[in-house]
């Protein structure tokens, strides 16, 4: 591109007239236009993908009791299942399943008028999901599949023995995912005979386009700033209420309060 | 978009074994990658984008009184400002920016952490600015630029004299506007200094990004779904306006919110009628 775009202008600012700005700024928006247009193709891609039938029953603990799939379409057609990264008994709460679903409440009433449900599910049992969930003050519907093979059959939960011999499947890749419990995004369709279809899952960076603050941080100066340890959202991303209160956070997202003693951030 | 590309598995369901499925998915996934690199690509050019330096004294109208456009930044040294479509007279915001209004409060922790000061700035008077903010319940900060010239500046309001053969210049080009006001977002950045400088503004469909429940959309077998329609977003509704009888007009086009004059009292309860 132009000459004058050379250089990350935070560490060495170009400051230029106005009319000099313009003709930069009309160069990238000429990028911008074409990206934009490659997004576009990517999701006619997306909405071709071909659909898997699902024949399995599973059910999911809410906090007024048992619900099917079925149940959590409630009524749409369209279902966009959130896979929380919270296993039974998990004290450290995940920071990048927080802040995705932090930025939900505000769309929650869109999404629910355009023929989508949102639901979040996580393998920790209802009563530790809902301690959580009211902590947060979330208030998007969030049920367990503690009972299910839902979490398993969908690649975002892991048995000892699958991790042990390196047979385990994350993110379209088989080995040892290192972790029981990790996170995902998965949509399901249901016609009108009632019956439901798998039709889409992203895992790992993959589900970055559902965290809106990324397209904040991306015009800004700074940009993401994230220069490590991990160089992904666990450098700084917290729990909303949390942040300024200390803690650390491991490279798999795990936030640790500031008074925690465990061994893993030694 | 939404005439250019329509076709999609939910019109003419193809259904397939887990392996082909995976086959399919595996092939998406090396075109999403391909993506990824392209926005992230794009994003380093953004970052390198010169600046101007802001030598106007800006002055906004808060709730703590007149504050300078430094006084935005409260400690921070980004600032992005959301020019929300809200003009002196009008009734209630515009809808599509509403839409992209219930995208802000949710990221707001987490932009305030990473060195980002967000505000929302609209040319209506203060009072009616927070009248409409406490109806959305948001909690974003959201100033007054009445009495100042930002608006024009940044080329998201625009005079009756801007209008040259019906046209004015948005969106990097001179083009028809159907509103005196026009969304965009624009950042700032303060130095060390205390100087100010722009750095990066967008308008129209650069502001698609912003709205994630776009990116939601765009994965489920239905998309954007707005084939049809005179107007992107003519779906949308301030988020208090959906309701059990909620219909859509595909040919629905955007109309400023000017509130309605009161012409006298209605028939039925006029001293005439009880007479």
């Amino acid at each position: 591109m132009n000459v004058t775009l050379q250089k990350k202008q935070i560490e060495n600012p170009k400051i230029v007239s106005r009319s000099e700005w313009l003709g930069a700024r009309k160069l990238l928006s000429a990028r911008e236009r074409e990206v934009a247009k490659l997004d576009d193709e990517l999701n006619a891609e997306r909405r071709m993908l071909p659909w898997v039938k699902i024949e399995k029953e599973y059910l999911f603990d809410g906090p007024t009791g048992r619900l099917t799939l079925a149940q959590l379409f409630n009524d749409r057609s369209q279902l966009f299942i959130k896979h929380f990264m919270m296993g039974p008994g998990q004290k450290n709460q995940c920071v990048g399943c927080s802040l995705e679903v932090d930025h939900l409440a505000g769309l929650l009433p869109h999404l629910e008028n355009h023929d989508v449900s949102y639901v979040a599910v996580a393998r920790a049992p209802i009563d530790e999901i809902e301690t959580l969930r009211k902590r947060m003050d979330w208030h998007f519907p969030w049920v367990s599949s503690l009972h299910s093979d839902f979490n398993y059959d969908f690649q975002v939960s892991f048995k000892p023995e699958e991790m042990a011999a390196g047979t385990a499947t994350y993110n379209y890749k088989r080995g040892n995912p290192g972790m029981e419990d990790l996170s995902g995004d998965s949509v399901f369709y249901k016609n009108a005979q009632g019956e439901i279809f798998h039709t889409y899952s992203a895992f790992g960076r993959g589900a970055e386009i559902f965290l809106g603050i990324y397209a904040f941080l991306d015009v800004m100066p700074k940009g993401r700033n994230e220069n490590g340890p991990y160089h992904s959202l666990t450098d700084w991303a917290r729990p909303h209420n949390l942040y300024g209160k200390g803690g650390t956070v491991e490279g798999n997202g795990r936030y640790h309060t500031s008074g925690c003693a465990c061994g893993s951030h030694k | 978009m939404a005439t250019a590309v329509q076709a999609r598995n939910v019109d003419g369901p193809k259904i397939v074994s887990e392996n082909q499925w995976l086959a399919a998915r595996l092939e998406l996934l090396v075109a999403e990658k391909e993506f990824d690199k392209q926005r992230d690509a794009l994003a380093a050019l953004r970052r390198k984008l010169p600046w101007t330096k802001v030598e106007k004294k800006y002055l906004f109208d808060s709730q703590q009184g007149t504050v300078e456009l430094a006084d935005l930044f409260r400690d921070r040294s980004q600032l992005i400002t959301y020019h929300f479509m809200l003009a002196p007279g009008w009734s209630e915001g515009c809808p599509g920016c509403s839409f992209l209004g219930d995208h802000f409060d949710g990221a707001l922790a987490h932009l305030n952490a990473r060195d980002v000061a967000f505000t929302a700035v609209s040319r209506a008077p203060l009072a009616n600015i927070e009248a409409f903010k406490r109806r959305m319940g948001w909690r974003f900060p959201w100033f007054s630029s009445n009495q100042n010239s930002f608006n024009f500046d940044y080329r998201v309001s625009f005079r009756p004299e801007d209008k040259i053969d019906g046209k004015v210049n948005y969106n990097y080009g001179v083009r028809e506007f159907p509103s005196e006001e026009a969304p965009g977002l624009s950042v700032f950045y303060k130095n060390s200094a205390g100087e100010i400088f722009h750095t990066y503004s967008t308008y129209a469909r650069g502001l698609d990004i912003f709205l994630g429940t776009y990116n939601f959309l765009d994965v489920t077998p239905k998309g954007r779904d707005e084939a049809g329609y005179t107007m992107p977003m003519t779906w949308v509704r301030h988020h208090d306006r959906y309701a059990n009888n909620y219909v859509v007009d595909p040919g629905a086009s955007f109309e400023e919110p000017v509130a309605k004059q009161e012409s006298g009292p209605s028939p039925c309860c006029s001293k005439e009628s009880k007479d």
